[in-house]
């Protein structure tokens, strides 16, 4: 019982450490996507820097 | 190397080293040594990750990329972002919530104990000799610039990453990481604005930047022209997305040399913002220092730049029959050099743009004569490397660099040199530790033993990368082939997790078989081409494709199995 308790109280502790998110954004999909919008954003920023000196 | 610049170089290592030493003191036991005491930060996570990965080739070799070929090579990191998502997504939580040491203790949990073997084995062969390899590689450039023996150096970069990994175990590798990443990321960008400041007074950066892209140094983004060059361009932007995600996916989420890095990491939320930094400053890291090789073609445009910058095997030619055909060459080369340099001093005072087209004309002839006396050396005399690309940055490291900067700059190619080596002895220590002798040899010893077994693993397997980093160093050969090890049994190893993650209904004999099959097929793809290139040479594909490919077939191996049985 005891061993069952606990076992619960880590898995609230691992729930509740899953939906922390770091400070600047509302959730972790939040997060993720800014990284894979910089991805797209320096995609299209090198094509440009290419283009205009190739 | 001056008195000061042994200094600079010496002050900085020995610092990083007694810093890591203390602040990794105290380890009393197996979590503490191999996890950190799952206390590390989010900032010394991502640091620690960036430095595993940067070894001394990296910085060595990248701007000679850049010089020779253009940036096109930071496409090959398009996928770290996308592989650093997926993994915060799906592998943290569960790696996290089953707690384990190790990527493979995983593969027993979900399948059996021989799926955690084969994971195991399949990353002890490939890291182990990877980790010499990360060894003798800038100790074969540092014996030809400098005159230091192969061996003393490997000594030297060995036992000092020894001397704290054995010690502190995973703190000391993660406190050293972030200082040796501050150095190296200081020094690139010193080294960066000297190379501009070092270009002649009168030219001006937008006409550094004109030079260089006309010059197709500044071709960052390029497509497969064909489709028959789809699979063997090694880089471009599609190659880079899809095979860069499953090799950057492969490496960061199932590798131990670096998903150790954040076993340790304090909270689910420190260890994905670790990964996110990286897939944040990864990309835009890389392009700055290719762009230092591209200002240092425009450099080279108004210096006087050695045709071939291997000295030894410029040396080995002229031993040669060759000899006269390659001082032909050079003597025509240099000249085309020195029409190039007026030419383009001229279009810098005058805007001239028919200077331009000249200076490009004669750079692509100089370009060509080079081309075709390698090519004419490599059909008639197949032994000497003619490879140049890792010696340029150091040349003009030392050639250009003021005193000082050249020790800080050593200082950058030995920390990024020992970051890797310590990574990779802390895995394997680990892995052997966790996944083979707590496993399958003593099973209920006490906590101090697996410590002191720890230990000796770390020390043991620093003893067989040094030996190996000096036998490989006979056999430069060698160092190529190993270096593309890892993209024969990254597919496969991914394949494991991949099924591991999704296919909820394979059990542990499928996708076993599966790996076995799939490794096979993807060395069977590898060399035979090589091995029969008349009759397969159609097939020969870059090595990046055999990551995603070797991935697809332990799935599809996997899942037919299944259904069999």
């Amino acid at each position: 019982m005891t061993e069952q308790n606990s076992n619960n109280e880590e898995a609230v502790d691992q729930d509740k450490e899953l939906q922390k998110v770091f400070p600047f954004f509302k959730s972790w999909r939040a997060l993720y996507t800014f990284v894979l919008a910089e991805l797209v954003v320096l995609i299209i920023l090198f094509y440009l820097f290419s283009n205009y000196f190739s | 190397m001056r008195t000061l610049d042994w200094v600079v170089m010496g002050g900085t290592i020995l610092f990083i080293i007694l810093y890591g030493i203390y602040k990794s003191r105290g380890a009393k036991d197996i979590r503490s040594y191999l996890l950190s005491d799952n206390n590390l930060k989010w900032w010394t996570i991502g640091l620690s990750i960036m430095a595993t990965q940067a070894s001394a080739i990296t910085f060595l070799s990248t701007p000679g990329q850049a010089f020779n070929d253009g940036m096109r090579f930071v496409q090959f990191y398009f996928g770290v972002p996308v592989a650093m998502v997926l993994i915060s997504m799906i592998a943290i939580p569960i790696y996290r919530k089953l707690n384990v040491f190790t990527a493979y203790e995983y593969l027993e949990q979900r399948f059996d104990l021989k799926t955690r073997t084969l994971g195991t084995i399949l990353f002890l062969i490939g890291r182990s000799l990877a980790a010499g390899i990360t060894i003798v590689a800038p100790a074969i450039i540092l014996e030809v610039l400098l005159g230091w023996e192969i061996w003393i150096t490997c000594f030297g970069i060995g036992i000092l990453v020894m001397v704290y990994t054995v010690s502190g175990g995973s703190k000391a590798v993660a406190q050293t990481q972030q200082q040796q990443m501050a150095i190296i990321l200081i020094g690139m960008i010193i080294a960066g604005v000297v190379m501009v400041l070092k270009l002649p007074s009168e030219l001006s950066f937008g006409e550094a930047l004109t030079i260089a892209g006309a010059n197709n140094k500044l071709n960052v983004i390029s497509l497969p022209s064909s489709v028959g060059n789809f699979f063997q361009d090694k880089y471009n932007l599609l190659s880079g997305l899809i095979a860069g995600s499953f090799l950057a996916l492969s490496y960061f989420g199932t590798d131990q040399s670096q998903v150790q890095r954040y076993l340790g990491g304090k909270s689910v939320t420190e260890i994905r913002i670790g990964l996110l930094f990286n897939g944040i400053f990864k990309v835009p890291m890389q392009f700055g220092i290719l762009f230092i090789g591209a200002m240092m073609f425009v450099f080279y445009q108004f210096e006087d730049a050695p045709m071939l910058f291997n000295e030894s095997a410029r040396a080995e030619i002229l031993a040669s029959d060759l000899k006269e055909d390659y001082l032909q060459a050079e003597e025509n080369y240099t000249s085309l050099n020195q029409e190039g340099k007026l030419l383009w001093e001229e279009w810098s005072r005058s805007g001239n743009e028919g200077s331009m087209e000249k200076a490009i004309i004669r750079n692509d002839s100089a370009a060509q004569i080079k081309k075709q006396i390698l090519a004419n050396v490599a059909e008639k005399a197949p032994s000497i490397n003619t490879k140049d690309q890792d010696r340029i940055f150091l040349t003009f490291v030392l050639d250009h660099l003021p005193i000082g900067l050249v020790g800080l700059l050593m200082a950058v190619i030995f920390s990024a040199a020992m970051s890797s080596t310590a990574a990779e002895l802390n895995a394997l220590a680990s892995t052997t530790s966790i996944d083979i002798y707590k496993r399958m040899v003593k099973q209920d010893a006490s906590d101090e033993h697996y410590l002191k077994m720890s230990k000796r693993f770390t020390l043991m397997w620093g003893i067989f990368a040094i030996l190996f980093a000096i036998t490989a160093g006979q056999y430069e050969n060698l160092i190529e082939y190993v270096n593309i090890l890892g993209s024969l049994f990254y597919g496969t190893i991914l394949g494991l997790f991949v099924v591991a993650f999704f296919m909820k209904k394979i059990n542990g004999s499928a996708v076993f078989i599966g790996a076995l099959i799939s490794e096979t097929l993807v060395l069977a793809i590898f060399f035979l081409p090589k091995l029969f290139p008349d009759v397969l040479g159609i097939l020969d594909i870059g090595y990046l494709w055999l990551n995603l490919i070797g991935c697809i077939l332990v799935m599809l191996f996997s899942w037919i199995f299944q259904r069999v049985s």
